[in-house]
């Protein structure tokens, strides 16, 4: 499956809204349910869904959800 | 519960998520769930575990309201008196702290956090009726001793071991230590502890533990609230032993130990045995001849448990739901009492069905994973274990042996004489504040008003001249019982709308396994010496009707007691102390 697919359903999920749709410029302000809380929480949910790790660096760096979705890419090798 | 411990973390996140946006919708409270206040505060962040401990104790049946502390705001909160965490009036403080929360480089340095600790527990003892869930240390994977740490006291990992044990140790009656040191290494601590989510937002512990460690907390509540489990209640073929005793005879079935089978049995009766050893009692209901389902018991050496361990042996053709209803009836305890474990997931289905109230436990297929099973279900927790549970089960067992006697006493004057009874009563002190403080809280049938009370309400009552706290323990020819039956005494206060010469019965409560043995007029007449000493001319009483007190019903007018008023499910009475009370009492003092 497509990786923004399957991320926006891991989005959904998480912020409890059906209604989300991602863009690669998207970021924690365009949410509002993201805040430092439900960060951890998406973190999770992510690793969980795309059965993936990720270091703090690569956490703190995370810019937009268009970085998001290269970062997971890279780390299943789907990139 | 055990559908919430066993979900992802998303999912239970997702769950308490909701449930803390629309409780409406999404709490399973009833109107009645019983109330608490809970604080947590933590040296990390806690949000998320309030989060999911908030779904676990709705779970449970516990309303509670949560108070959050700010991150790493122990201090804050504790040590100012004038602080939120004081003004929220908690029941409850639940407090988490960390191994880098202490610099332990010297066995000095043990000194020094002990007496924090205590401070800190000694300025939230401030909060009237508290109760304190702090946690132990998980001691830390790093090892720079390396191989060494375990063979000098004063490598790290042995001072964290002993700070844990001193925790133990020495820890104030209010006091409950949560064991995160048993949890990190029941889970792993490699995955328990997660460097990066600590760094990034000062999570304690992985995340993947918040339904453990909330599971653990809520079960630490339970018992206050009065939910108390007392009694297995065993299945034997496939259960106890391996192979049908009605088939394979009391020397053909599996409990062998030199066969892995067998073991594996043995294994699970040895653990029930240490069950009834804290003070679990066991009882046995089967589908079996009598005299059959007893065979193993009475002749194959291999057997753990005797029958002697066994308060209530149930064996026959008829429906398990009937006779679990009989085991409760017959040991006098309430069907909410019970734990059950049946291989067979029929009977367990029918069990669930027809008894709700017992809990049920989730057998597997393989023998060698009872122990596990029941283990990890962990049914029995109490709020502390004192010397009373540890002779409970023999009692029930002593009972049995009573009725025997009974039997063959056509007049029950006779028997009672016969029983030797021997009775104590007094005004509770530290010896007896413990098991006052159990009685008070796991009594649902012979209890009056069914007041429930922590330790450290109690404590405070024995300090207070307004009120007093009187026991009654009783022994016979078989039994030490121990305490067996509570009472609290007010003097006029608003709560109690008494007058000024009348004095009233705040809280009584008897355990059911003396019943009909005189000891409530026993009990009375140490009352009424009380009253009469506190300067009273009335005693008023008050029955408070609950699903399950109903056998007090009329236990104040039994006694002599006038009705005054009826409100609801509250009738109150009166009694004047210049009258004795009439009836034979057959205990010596």
């Amino acid at each position: 499956m497509d990786t923004k697919i399957k991320l926006e359903q891991v989005f959904r999920e998480v912020f409890d809204d059906e209604e989300i749709e991602l863009t690669d410029e998207m970021t924690a302000d365009d949410i509002d349910a993201w805040d430092s809380l439900t960060h951890v929480q998406l973190i999770v949910a992510v690793e969980e869904a795309f059965k993936c790790k990720f270091s703090t660096v690569e956490v703190m760096k995370l810019k937009n959800v268009g970085e998001f979705i290269k970062l997971i890419d890279r780390k299943t090798g789907n990139a | 519960m055990e559908n919430l411990r066993q979900a992802s973390i998303s999912k239970l996140l997702k769950a308490a998520n909701r449930l803390q946006k629309d409780p409406e919708q999404y709490s399973v409270l009833s109107k009645n769930a019983p109330k608490i206040r809970v604080a947590v505060i933590g040296s990390y962040s806690i949000q998320h575990f309030v989060k999911v401990f908030r779904l676990f104790l709705d779970r449970a049946g516990i309303n509670a309201e949560i108070y959050e502390g700010e991150y790493g705001g122990i201090n804050m909160d504790v040590l100012d008196e004038n602080s939120p965490l004081y003004q929220f009036k908690p029941d409850f403080v639940v407090v988490f702290m960390r191994y880098n929360d202490v610099q332990l480089i010297s066995k000095e340095d043990l000194d020094t956090e002990k007496a924090y600790l205590k401070s800190i527990w000694a300025h939230l003892d401030k909060i009237p009726g508290v109760t304190i869930l702090n946690s132990n240390f998980a001691v830390p994977m790093e090892r720079p001793f390396g191989t060494l740490e375990c063979d000098y006291e004063h490598s790290s990992l042995s001072l964290y071991r002993e700070l844990n044990l001193s925790m133990t140790k020495d820890h104030p009656k209010n006091v409950r230590i949560i064991d995160m040191e048993y949890l990190s290494s029941l889970y792993g601590k490699m995955n328990w502890f997660d460097e990066g989510n600590y760094y990034l937002t000062k999570q304690g512990f992985g995340l993947d533990y918040l339904g453990p460690v909330a599971d653990e907390v809520t079960k630490m509540i339970l018992p206050s609230v009065g939910v108390v489990r007392k009694c297995l209640v065993l299945d034997l073929d496939n259960t106890l032993w391996g192979g049908v005793v009605g088939d394979d005879g009391p020397m053909g079935i599996e409990i062998d130990p030199h066969n892995p089978l067998g073991e594996a049995y043995r294994a699970y009766q040895s653990y029930v045995l240490s069950l009834k050893r804290r003070g679990v009692i066991l009882a046995v209901n089967s589908k079996n001849d009598l005299d059959i389902a007893k065979e193993p018991f009475e002749k194959n050496p291999d057997m753990v448990l005797k029958l002697s361990d066994i308060a209530c042996f149930v064996a026959n053709w008829q429906d398990k739901a009937s006779n679990m209803v009989y085991i409760a009836k017959k040991l006098n305890i309430g069907m909410d009492s019970l734990v059950f474990f049946d291989d067979n997931p029929a009977e367990r289905e029918i069990i669930r069905k027809f008894c709700p109230e017992v809990c049920v436990i989730d057998v597997p297929n393989e023998a060698e994973n009872y122990v596990r099973a029941l283990n990890e279900a962990s049914p029995f927790e109490w709020a502390q274990i004192t010397k009373e549970d540890m002779a409970r089960s023999d009692s029930y067992v002593e009972n049995a042996k009573r009725e025997e006697m009974q039997a063959s006493f056509v007049d029950y004057t006779e028997y009672l004489k016969a029983l030797e009874m021997k009775g104590v009563t007094g005004l509770v002190g530290e010896d007896e504040v413990e098991r006052f403080s159990q009685l008070t809280n796991k009594s649902n049938q012979f209890n009056l008003r069914t007041q429930r009370y922590s330790d450290s309400q109690i404590r405070e009552m024995l300090e207070d001249d307004k009120k007093r706290c009187i026991y009654v323990s009783l022994s016979d020819k078989f039994t030490q019982f121990g305490i067996i039956s509570c009472i609290i005494l007010s003097a006029p206060n608003e709560d109690n709308g008494c007058e000024q010469d009348e004095c009233f019965i705040e809280n009584w409560c008897m355990s059911c396994r003396v019943l009909k043995r005189s000891v409530e007029l026993y009990a009375f007449r140490s009352v009424i010496e009380e009253a009469r000493k506190m300067g009273a001319k009335k005693l008023v009483g008050e029955y408070i009707k609950s699903k399950k007190n109903s056998m007090v019903e009329k236990l104040l007018p039994s006694f002599g007691f006038t009705e005054v008023e009826t409100d609801g499910d509250r009738v109150r009475y009166i009694y004047d102390l210049s009258v004795d009370p009439k009836g034979e009492v057959w205990i010596q003092k």
